[in-house]
C-alpha cells in the first residue's frame, strides 16, 4: 500500500470522530510527553537544585505511605517531586508520587539512589516506558473503536495516523509523516 | 391446566462474571488514575494479557492479588 495513498472521505471523517472521541486521551498523552521532555532537557539543573537544597536541608516535610519521611527539594510534575533525607549512608534521593485518590492522597517512591542526577534518570527512564505502553494501548483502543464503528472497512490509515501522531509526541523529531501521514493530517 | 409462567427472575441470565477489564476501567474499579495503572504495569505489579490486538487487558485475578498484596 502506498504510504502517501489519500484517505477517502469516510477515512477521513473517521479520522476526525476517533479524535474527537479519544480527545481526552490524546491530550493527556500529550501533556505527559511535554512533562517527560522538559524533565529530560532541565536534568543537570533539576539534580543541581535538589542537590543545594539536600544540603541545606531545606524544603517541607512529605510523609511517605510506608511511613519514611522525606524533604521536598524540586516539583517534577503537578503530582511528582524530588525529596531528600539523610541517612547513615549520607544524602538519599527520591522522585515521589503524591496521587489524589478518591480516599485521599497516596505518596508513594517511585525511585531512589544517592546521585539525583541517576534517580532523575531512572525516573525519567521509567516514564517513557509507560508512555510506550500507555501509546500501544491507545492505538489499539482507537482500532477496535474504528472496527466497530466501521466493520469491513479499511481503516488502517486512520490507525496509522494516530500511531505516528502519538509517537512524534514521544520522540518529538519532524518525521516526513508528519504532514502526509499517508494523506491525513496529523 | 394452566402453567405457571417463568418470572423473570428465573428466566434472566445470570451476569457473566467478566475475566479481563481494559486499563480504564481496572484504574475506575481501583479508584485510581489510569496513568497508575500504566505504571504498575511497567514496574511488574500488575501482569496484563494483549489478546486483542495489542490492547492492554487486565485479569480479574491480577487485580485481586494486587489488592491482596497491598494489605498483606
Amino acid at each position: 500500500m502506498n504510504y502517501y495513498e489519500k484517505p477517502t472521505a469516510l477515512q477521513e471523517q473517521a479520522y476526525t470522530e476517533a479524535k474527537q472521541h479519544f480527545a481526552e486521551h490524546l491530550k493527556q498523552f500529550k501533556a505527559n510527553c511535554d512533562a517527560i521532555h522538559n524533565i529530560e532537557s532541565n536534568l543537570p539543573a533539576t539534580a543541581n537544585d535538589a542537590f543545594r537544597a539536600a544540603l541545606q536541608s531545606s524544603g517541607h516535610i512529605i510523609q511517605i505511605d510506608d511511613g519514611t519521611q522525606w524533604q521536598h527539594a524540586v516539583d517534577l510534575t503537578k503530582i511528582t517531586a524530588v525529596c531528600h533525607r539523610r541517612t547513615s549512608g549520607g544524602l538519599e534521593f527520591a522522585v515521589v508520587e503524591s496521587l489524589p485518590l478518591k480516599s485521599g492522597e497516596m505518596k508513594d517512591v517511585l525511585n531512589s539512589g544517592h546521585d539525583p542526577s541517576e534517580v532523575l534518570q531512572t525516573f525519567a527512564r521509567d516514564q517513557r516506558q509507560i508512555l510506550s505502553l500507555w501509546k500501544n494501548d491507545v492505538t489499539a483502543q482507537i482500532r477496535e473503536h474504528l472496527e466497530e464503528k466501521h466493520p469491513h472497512q479499511d481503516m488502517s490509515i486512520v490507525v496509522e495516523s494516530f500511531e505516528i501522531k502519538l509517537a512524534r509526541d514521544i520522540s518529538r523529531r519532524e518525521t516526513l509523516a508528519q504532514n502526509h501521514s499517508r494523506g491525513i493530517r496529523v | 391446566m394452566e402453567t405457571i409462567p417463568e418470572s423473570k427472575e428465573q428466566t434472566a441470565t445470570p451476569p457473566v462474571e467478566r475475566l479481563a477489564y481494559s486499563v480504564q476501567e481496572a484504574a475506575d474499579m481501583l479508584g485510581v488514575h489510569y496513568f497508575s495503572i500504566y505504571r504498575l504495569i511497567q514496574r511488574g505489579k500488575l501482569k496484563t494479557c494483549r489478546a486483542l490486538r495489542g490492547k492492554l487487558l487486565v485479569p480479574r485475578t491480577e487485580l485481586i492479588k494486587l489488592l491482596q498484596t497491598d494489605l498483606s
